[in-house]
């Protein structure tokens, strides 16, 4: 009788252990994807479409297409970046880059301002935009996601009256060849200037102190504050260099398109939310970085592209671009969550 | 240890554990609660009062032990649980929602009149008013109740628990943020409960209160119930006493270091006021002593260091560190002025968890660590020198410098927020509650480093809950109570007895002592 009873629970507890090794498995293959699911998914798209449409994917030229299309959205998606390394949002980059790609237009073919001083004056505009956003959000502590939404709006209404039709007439030829230029190793300038952006805001992020500061004010905000960080200001910077990333990206998508066109840039607000939360998914638990961004900014152009060469229905595009904003913000979240279950004693001795 | 248990008792508690960690907060504490009592419960800090009114309301599961309501065994493994039972629980921060007025707080969750299948809204109502009335509510019930009064809300909250049908209120602190008149009254009621068959529990660290109110006494300590006795039986002497404990060891502590020629303080408040937390505190800090600040939770201890680091802001007064002022609106002039603190809420207000430990113990200090002081650039060298230091000297045991802090140990962690303020600057150094949640081993560690600390000059400010912990360590502690300064004792006057007496109000403590 008794022999019995213990059978059943040395039953029972072999029965538990299994449960837990199982469990301990799925945690971790969740956490594999999660962390390599992104560099996965990259090299399974190159793949998939290469073996689709080897003849037109698999050429140099297009993957200088798909560079070239990248380069304009990695840069403002690296300035996302740093509002969300803060733990914040910032919904106004999209518009912000219409409007800079309107407002520069214009200086040059209303006001006659040479490019130079265009580009340093839109510049400044963005900035501007930036530190707005940022002082909503830190001293009048307005929600994030309103502020900058508002303040986008705004920016959205404004290219009205900048420029109720597209600017055609009177656009420097100098400021269309930029884009189009190759000023070194025949590789487009909006590449180099995307590689310049990228590892400025990768140095400013990882060997800076104000970049070690932005991760701490994101990491735990109250710790940041008691270490004495000022914590607005910091944001404040942030939100700044999220507005000057847009300004640029609205420069050279005006340059690329040869006009000052309303709503030009708004798509990439949704691309680089994208493509942010991708990359925070990307080789760590959920933590926004740079080299995360631009694997995140491939994906999305590379599946765009790709997309387009194999004739997909142009719902597709779309369809794709909501997903992959799901899907990227759900790894990133899964990830997250399970690197917070696993021992961590058990990552480094078993 | 005399224990009457009486098996006719309504609700009947045996044998509950409950284990966080290593740690047992309760061992096996048998408790009767008759129906219609007020039930007093006290203990120091962390003696079990919390985490046995936790289990009841279902917050925190039990490890084992069971509760008896008229002799059959209930299960409460929810808050649900536990309001189906009838108990009711007001705690400090009353759950209440702000923009709901009077009635509707009342209301929610209590059960509703119904007629053919729907909320009788009318009905439910005027059931919610009338228990309203029944403690004597007199202002409008349809006021949001973010516009109600401290005292206001804890009616609008008893009035919730009547309209639960509760048989079992248990409240926490609550004359904490109350006034005597409003006390009073809320006393009045506690009464009038009673006498309608309600069970109190009364938990207070005002020993008076628990006195005049409570037909019995239950008094807790290191997780267990010391005795439980009728009124009569009890003063606040023997009440003390028994929250103390008898078997007081005295360890064997340093000499009291303050040198008759340290007439200049490293650190002092002068008359420094916070709302109703903090109030007129003036008091010294010098070179190379460990000052101790005792009291109850609620005392104000927090929240001073936190006024003091600039974390918080004062209404009035003002602080020095050496004969300089210093604004102490922001944490950046604090520790511009050499004050550092390692707060007591080390997971959320000190450590980024899921960062490394190198990050977390260099983050005080990042501009002193750029390659070339006029370059925003970080040298790794220096960055890398200063962790591994800290790590040595604080004997901070970790896998390496790039481990998440998150996973060290309570006493690690601790350690490499004390970490934080190891810097040639720093002149006073704050710790609240530095060995909370710290295993044995660790924690003599940290009383070493603490030491050592002192002996290099620097003004240790030590807040601890364990009277204990100030006995060993400290040259001075200055006790506080009711957010002013109960007390002081210095050197070998310090006692543990002293510490709890002054904390607990007790006027004749000087004379006890003394002879």
């Amino acid at each position: 009788m008794t022999s019995n009873v213990v059978d059943t629970t040395s039953h029972l507890r072999a029965e538990e252990a299994r449960l837990a090794r199982r469990h301990r498995i799925v945690t971790r293959l969740l956490l594999f994807v999660a962390r390599y699911g992104t560099l996965i998914l990259l090299a399974g798209m190159i793949v998939f479409f290469g073996v689709k449409a080897p003849s037109f994917f698999l050429t140099v030229s297009n993957f200088e297409n798909v560079l070239n299309s990248a380069s304009l959205v990695a840069i403002v998606a690296a300035g996302l970046t740093l509002t969300l390394v803060v733990g914040e949002f910032d919904l106004s980059v999209g518009y912000s880059t219409s409007f800079s790609g309107v407002v520069v237009v214009c200086f040059m073919s209303y006001y006659n301002i040479p490019l130079v001083f265009s580009l340093i004056l839109v510049m400044i505009c963005g900035t501007g935009v930036g530190v707005v956003n940022g002082l909503l959000v830190t001293k009048v502590r307005i929600n994030a996601v309103i502020a900058t939404l508002g303040v986008g709006t705004i920016l959205g209404g404004l290219e009205y009256i900048f420029a109720p039709t597209p600017i055609v007439n009177g656009i420097p030829a100098s400021f269309t060849k930029i884009s189009l230029g190759r000023a070194f190793l025949t590789v487009p300038n909006p590449v180099w200037v995307m590689c310049f952006v990228l590892i400025i805001l990768w140095i400013v992020l990882n060997k800076t102190d104000l970049g070690l500061r932005m991760q701490a004010v994101g990491g735990n905000i109250e710790a940041a504050r008691l270490a004495g960080i000022r914590v607005d200001r910091v944001k404040l910077f942030a939100f700044a260099a999220a507005g000057a990333c847009a300004a640029l990206t609205g420069f050279l998508l005006s340059s690329l398109l040869g006009s000052g066109t309303i709503g030009a840039g708004d798509g990439y607000l949704l691309q680089a939310f994208a493509a942010v939360f991708l990359g925070s998914a990307t080789l760590r638990n959920g933590e926004f970085h740079i080299f995360g961004t631009l694997v995140g900014v491939l994906i999305i152009c590379l599946g765009f592209n790709g997309l387009s060469i194999i004739n997909a229905p142009t719902a597709a595009q779309p369809i794709f671009e909501g997903i992959s904003l799901v899907l990227a913000v759900g790894l990133s979240t899964v990830a997250q969550r399970y690197a917070n279950t696993i021992p961590v004693g058990s990552q480094s001795k078993k | 240890m005399v224990l009457t248990l009486d098996e006719t008792a309504w609700l009947k508690i045996r044998g509950m554990n409950k284990h966080f960690g290593g740690v047992s907060a309760l061992k096996g504490v048998d408790l009767d609660i008759h129906s219609g009592e007020v039930h007093g419960l006290v203990g120091a800090n962390g003696a079990g009062k919390s985490t046995l009114i936790r289990c009841l309301a279902g917050v925190i599961i039990a490890d084992g032990g069971e509760v008896q309501i008229g002799g059959e065994t209930k299960t409460i493994d929810s808050p649900r649980d536990s309001a189906d039972l009838g108990f009711a629980f007001i705690h400090q921060e009353l759950n209440l929602i702000p923009q709901f007025n009077s009635l509707q707080n009342i209301l929610l969750g209590a059960p509703k009149v119904k007629r053919a299948g729907f909320v009788d809204w009318k009905a439910s109502r005027r059931m919610a008013a009338a228990a309203a009335q029944r403690i004597g509510v007199d202002f409008n019930l349809e006021r949001p109740v973010r516009e109600l009064s401290v005292a206001e809300r804890w009616l609008v909250m008893i009035a919730k628990a009547l309209a639960h049908e509760a048989t079992l209120i248990a409240m926490d602190e609550p004359t904490a943020s109350l006034s005597v008149k409003e006390s009073e009254r809320l006393f009045k009621i506690i009464n009038d409960l009673a006498e309608d068959g309600v069970a109190i529990l009364y938990v207070s660290h005002r020993l008076e209160e628990v006195l005049d109110l409570s037909s019995r006494i239950t008094v807790f300590r290191d997780g267990m119930v010391v005795e439980t006795a009728p009124r009569e039986r009890w003063d606040k002497k023997s009440l003390v006493n028994c929250i103390v404990g008898y078997e007081i060891q005295t360890e064997s502590r340093p000499v009291y270091r303050l040198r008759s020629d340290d007439q200049f303080p490293v650190f002092e408040a002068k008359n420094v006021s916070r709302a109703s937390a903090v109030s007129d505190v003036s008091l010294k800090v010098f070179s190379g002593e460990i000052l101790g600040l005792g009291g109850v939770v609620g005392s104000g201890r927090s929240e001073f260091v936190r006024l003091a680091f600039g974390a918080d802001q004062i209404d009035s007064g003002s602080f020095e560190v050496q004969g300089r002022p210093y604004r102490a609106k922001s944490v950046q002039d604090a520790i511009k002025s050499g004050i550092g603190l390692v707060p007591e809420e080390r997971r959320s207000e000190g450590l980024l968890l899921d960062k490394s430990v190198m990050f977390n113990m260099n983050i005080t200090v990042l501009r002193s660590l750029r390659s070339v002081a006029a370059l925003p650039f970080m040298s790794e060298k220096l960055k890398k020198e200063r962790a591994n230091t800290i790590i040595e000297k604080l004997s901070i045991k970790t896998n390496s410098l790039s481990t998440p802090v998150g996973s060290l140990s309570g006493g690690n962690q601790q350690k490499v927020l004390i970490g934080h303020w190891l810097t040639p600057g720093i002149k006073v150094l704050f710790l609240d509650e530095p060995t909370k949640g710290v295993d044995v081993g660790a924690r003599e560690e940290i009383y070493r480093e603490i030491r050592d600390l002192a002996a290099t000059g620097v003004g240790i400010v030590l807040v601890s809950s364990e009277s204990e912990e100030l006995v060993k360590l400290c040259d001075r502690v200055i006790v506080l109570r009711q957010g002013s300064i109960a007390g002081e004792l210095i050197g070998d006057g310090i006692s543990e007895g002293r510490i709890i007496e002054m904390g607990f109000g007790i006027v004749d403590a000087d004379q006890r002592s003394e002879s």
